[in-house]
């Protein structure tokens, strides 16, 4: 049984190597905020944390990152002081760059070892299929857009969140999954959105009774509510005795912000948004009102002033009744069913509406689908069937990231190469359902996966060679819409299968 | 991912893993002990295509994930770059697409030639001439003429990366693959035994850190000789002319493996009995391909002689003597017609064999820049170095010539081609450090051939790899690529489960043997003195009258390792060839060597 090869370390080795070549790549100006937030936490008194706004990117990460920031910080020190100085904006000396890229690989062994329990804790009939799941997320092109090139710590986080949900298999480990979940949180608050299913698998699987959720184990729920509210206390403690938590509260939450990011994360917004652009060439046939303000606005996507020519506005308050009503759907599956499986289901599920139909959702947050669902993707076909879209539509609106000549053949050629990899180990793994297949699923992913071929070779060659500089959005826009169309496919995909099993 | 699944794989491994050799107890050890556990981590990868996996599924992912690394590692900088006023190779591959793209073909060799002075074989400037149009079709500012000189657009970088990959994947990598199958059907090597040798062929780290890192194109020229190996194996003698005289063409390196290639092909007219069409195809074809190769440029010169374009502007007019045979130039009339095709190809050569250089230039791990520490050789006039080294070249390529011209058999061919070019490496003039990829590259493809995988040939391909790109350490570290370097060598040895990131290769299963125990101790010796040297030219400064000791030291070591390659090769190379009669002790250490073998490769 210990026949599982590569194994996860060969794999983190090789991977570390190409991560290391690629510290050169292009950067965005998270990596920037993130020295900026090294110097911040160093230098300033942690009063003056969530105030200081020398550069534009404030510290808007909860109190755990903050401590974070301050711990490698210590190490920044010895490899160049300069880049520790909060005035020092965009200083980007070697050392810095080599450091910064260097803490992401680092930290992300927490990923590796978290992979490497959810192969162990794998029931011995799984554990190949585990095993492949644990490297195709490992060598996630997701993730390597996104940390080791744009420049993220997501490798770390979402470490934290395997972990935990790798704990929750446990029964003896549920506690210890709840309280990693909260200091998870405490550490990116992106992660609220899944807290929903956390909240009702703990509910049902630990404080109350296997038999009847009358019978209220008071024991765990005292346990785990103190575990919390400790955990809580050690984040937010200090600024709330300093009376900083209005203003932390505002840094974490930023309602300002329009309903689609600068670029339009695949979701339900973007495909209404494409609606909306193509209804204005309609609308004057249909005899429908056109917004005329709208018109020059929505081409760019701009952050913060999205508004639609044709189609009704959409509110914050919209996005977040939709967001809660798709995620009760599939939590009430889960408080009768608390099972591992339905639970990483939920998971999948809550991440799923929450970008589907979120406020403001930025296409990085595609990972939070991505990487719950490849926990379970190999249960059977039919979860393989409604994975597939998603893997691709979730990669390939990753790219626009990376717009820089040099890095796109990276982006590609390892989008490609996971793709093809995984996809094909997958197929040989996933067994057979014991359920008839979701009707039409796999034709749906086949074309689908077609499509995206020419699609790209258009929006990144062609549109630059037919149109120039001029219609820069449209590349965008079929992208996104794209995606979008993959993204909700596999979704309502998943759904049936969720619910049919 | 692979293992004991509910259906089991077939093992084809066991059956074509080890050819012949393997006699019928090893499988049985094998599949109880071996096949359990891949022996290095590149095995471990291919793990999973072990089964049926088709070839059409593990070669573009083979092609990809070799790319990436080659297009990572480019994002570091480049020979010369931010390095006014002459830059570095870079440069020089850019200026030959300016001044092809901008130029009339007849002052293509004339054209300034101090400023990186086009010096290179023809085919050389066809290419740049290619990517030269191409790249102008994109931005015509990066190859004007005189204006784009050390340009460093950042975009003009991704187009020169790109050129390097795209040459190398239409010329050495299809030859790569080609030959690798080849070789493997030959010997009866299992396909999945043949990626993994692909692999590691195509992750080899000199070829990387100098063409994609610090900048050229040799892989053309390696490609173009990989083919012509891959049309020996073929039993097409004329398409391997044609493919070596492209080789020739396109680096005049490519030298350093005629002779090997030369006796090859004679032999194979010769024994076992004389063959005269065969021998006439071979050298009809050679001098066709050479007339081909040249037929540009000769028609260039006398197409601009005609519109009154003169190949050197700056005379004026006036008459100068040939750059060689300068004394019989007054035999020629400048007026007649042949004049321009004369002159043309005069200066080509002349700026092709630089002969009126030193014996070496730079540091170089050769015998004659190891010998200059002990002696100094510039105290001898240039004509006896000259012949010296001509002499001692002829010396050390005899052996490896002479076997492969009795013993014409293909499977020889690397291995003789590796000792011919190590012999050219070690005693020939105007060596650079660079060019220990000649001799690398037959080398490294003998991981193809017969006990390819097994852990004596991977030790010492290993170490002459990882000797090879130690030595080209100080002229990467000057271009601060100490990175890659570290990166790109390391991981090579970790895939092929070398030192320094594992010692298995030298545990020696089953009878210990003598040959085994000098193996460890030459190479542990080696090792040790590679990592000693890294620590103290890492934190040691030399002392203030030694400025340059760290780089004498790893002149002399390399030196040493390097002749000690030659002797490896030149001892397979009669083994193989059963030239010897081996003694009888001798061929039962050779058994012994080779269950060892058939174990290690069904892993």
């Amino acid at each position: 049984m210990a026949d599982l090869y590569p194994s996860i370390a060969q794999c983190a080795i090789v991977a570390t190597a190409f991560k290391v070549l690629l510290f050169p790549a292009y950067k965005s100006t998270d990596f920037e905020v993130h020295r900026n937030w090294l110097a911040i936490t160093n230098s300033l008194p942690i009063q003056e944390w969530y105030f200081e706004k020398t550069s534009e990117w404030t510290l808007d990460y909860p109190p755990f990152f903050a401590y974070f920031e301050w711990f490698l910080s210590q190490f920044a020190k010895a490899m160049d002081p300069a880049m520790l100085r909060v005035y020092n904006l965009e200083y980007e000396s070697w050392q810095t760059v080599y450091f910064q890229r260097a803490s992401v690989i680092a930290t992300e062994l927490v990923l590796v070892y978290a992979l490497h329990l959810f192969v162990q804790s794998a029931p011995p009939a799984f554990k190949r299929p585990s095993h492949a799941a644990a490297l195709s997320i490992l060598l996630s092109p997701g993730l390597l857009i996104i940390d080791h090139i744009h420049f993220q710590y997501n490798g770390f986080m979402y470490g934290l969140l395997i972990l935990s949900l790798v704990l929750a298999r446990d029964k003896s480990a549920r506690l210890a999954s709840g309280l990693l979940f909260a200091a998870l949180l405490c550490f990116k608050h992106i992660y609220l959105y899944l807290a929903p299913a956390y909240f009702v698998y703990l509910l049902r699987a630990y404080c109350l009774g296997h038999k009847s959720i009358f019978q209220v184990r008071f024991g765990n729920a005292v346990k785990l509510g103190t575990g919390i509210i400790a955990i809580f206390g050690a984040a937010f403690g200090p600024f709330a005795f300093w009376g900083q938590i209005p203003q932390l509260l505002s840094r974490l939450f930023p309602f300002s912000r329009g309903l689609c990011h600068a670029y339009w994360a695949p979701n339900i917004w973007a495909i209404y948004s494409f609606t909306d652009r193509l209804l204005i060439f309609i609308a004057p046939r249909l005899n429908l009102p056109v917004n005329e303000e709208a018109l020059t606005s929505v081409t760019r996507g701009l952050v913060g002033d999205t508004s639609f020519a044709v189609l009704p506005e959409v509110t914050a308050r919209t996005t977040f009744a939709l967001t809660l009503l798709f995620q009760i759907i599939p939590l009430l599956k889960l408080f009768f069913d608390p099972t591992w499986e339905t639970f990483i289901g939920s998971v999948t599920l809550c991440g799923y509406a929450s970008f589907l139909f979120g406020w403001h959702v930025h296409e990085k947050a595609i990972l939070l689908v991505i990487i719950p669902f490849s926990l379970i993707a190999l249960k059977d076909r039919r979860y393989l069937g409604a994975f597939r879209p998603l893997a691709v539509a979730g990669h390939v609106s990753l790219f626009p990231l990376l717009f820089t000549a040099a890095e796109f053949p990276i982006k590609t050629v390892y989008t490609i190469f996971w793709l093809v990899g995984f996809l094909l180990a997958f197929d040989r793994l996933a067994p057979a359902s014991n359920k008839p297949r979701v009707f039409l699923l796999d034709r749906f992913s086949t074309l689908y996966i077609a499509v995206s071929i020419p699609l790209i070779v258009y929006c990144s060659l062609l549109h630059g060679v037919i149109w120039g500089s001029r219609l820069e959005f449209l590349p965008l826009m079929f992208m996104s819409s794209y995606s979008a169309v993959g993204v909700v496919g596999s979704w309502v995909g998943f759904l049936v299968v969720f619910f049919t099993s | 991912m692979a293992g004991p699944s509910p259906h089991k794989p077939r093992r084809k491994v066991k059956k074509t893993s080890n050819g012949s050799e393997v006699s019928s107890v090893a499988p049985a050890t094998a599949s109880r002990t071996g096949s359990s556990r891949p022996a290095y981590p590149l095995a471990a990868f291919l793990w999973p295509a072990r089964s049926s996996v088709s070839q059409w599924e593990i070669l573009p992912m083979i092609l990809m994930a070799v790319g990436l690394f080659r297009w990572a590692a480019g994002l570091w900088g480049y020979s010369g770059f931010q390095n006014p006023p002459m830059h570095g190779d870079y440069e020089a591959q850019r200026h030959w697409m300016e001044i092809t793209t901008q130029l009339p073909i007849s002052q293509w060799y004339f054209h300034d030639l101090e400023w990186w002075g086009l010096d290179y074989p023809p085919l050389t400037a066809y290419h740049s001439w290619v990517l030269g149009k191409v790249g102008g079709f994109i931005d015509p500012s990066w190859f004007a003429l005189l204006t784009s000189r050390g340009l460093e657009d950042p975009i003009l970088k991704v187009f020169m990366r790109a050129t390097v990959i795209v040459s190398e994947y239409l010329v050495y990598i299809p030859a790569a693959v080609i030959f690798v199958r080849r070789l493997t059907k030959l010997q009866g090597i299992s396909s999945w035994n043949a990626s993994i040798a692909l692999t590691a062929i195509l992750m080899q780290p000199g070829t990387i850190l100098i063409d994609h890192v610090h900048f050229q194109y040799n892989t053309v020229m390696l490609g173009l000789v990989l083919a012509s190996m891959s049309s020996v194996l073929a039993g097409r003698f004329m398409w391997s002319c044609i493919f070596f005289v492209l080789a020739l063409g396109f680096k005049q390196m490519a030298l350093y493996y005629a002779p090997a290639m030369f006796a090859y092909l004679l032999g194979v007219c010769l024994f076992p009995r004389i063959n005269i069409p065969r021998f006439l195809g071979i050298a009809v074809v050679t001098v066709a391909a050479f007339a081909l190769l040249l037929l540009p440029l000769v028609l260039g010169a006398l197409y601009d002689a005609h519109r009154g374009i003169d190949a050197r502007p700056d005379l004026h007019g006036r008459f100068a003597p040939l750059p060689i045979f300068s004394e019989y130039s007054y035999l020629i009339n400048f007026k007649a017609w042949y004049y321009p095709i004369v002159q043309q190809l005069a200066q080509m050569i002349h700026r092709v064999f630089p002969f009126a250089r030193g014996l070496f230039e730079d540091k170089v791990a050769n015998f004659w820049c190891a010998l200059n520490v002990v002696i100094k050789l510039r105290k001898y006039p240039s004509e006896l170095l000259q012949r010296a080294s001509l002499l001692a070249t002829l010396v050390a390529i005899t052996p490896p010539c002479f076997v492969i011209f009795v013993k014409p058999r293909k499977e020889l061919l690397p291995v003789a081609l590796s000792a011919t070019a190590w012999a050219f490496f070690l005693f020939s003039f105007q060596v650079h450090e660079k060019s220990v990829l000649l001799p690398l590259m037959p080398m490294t493809v003998l991981l193809a051939g017969k006990h390819g995988l097994s852990k004596n040939v991977r030790a010492w391909v290993g170490f002459a790899n990882l000797l090879g790109v130690w030595t080209m350490f100080p002229l990467l570290e000057r271009v601060d690529l100490r990175i890659p370097y570290i990166i790109l060598s390391l991981l090579w040895a970790y895939l092929l489960g070398l030192p320094p990131t594992a010692l298995a290769v030298y545990s020696q299963d089953g009878q210990p043997t003598w040959v085994g125990f000098a193996t460890t101790t030459i190479h542990s010796i080696f090792y040790l003195a590679m990592a000693a040297w890294h620590v103290a030219e890492g934190f040691l400064s030399p002392p203030q009258s030694k400025p340059d000791l760290w780089v004498v030291i790893n002149v002399g070591i390399g030196a040493v390792g390097f002749g000690i390659c030659y002797l490896w090769c030149l001892w397979s190379l009669v083994m193989e060839s059963g030239i010897v009669d081996i003694s009888k002790a001798e061929r039962k250490k050779v058994k012994a060597q080779g269950v060892s073998i058939g174990r290690d490769i069904s892993n």
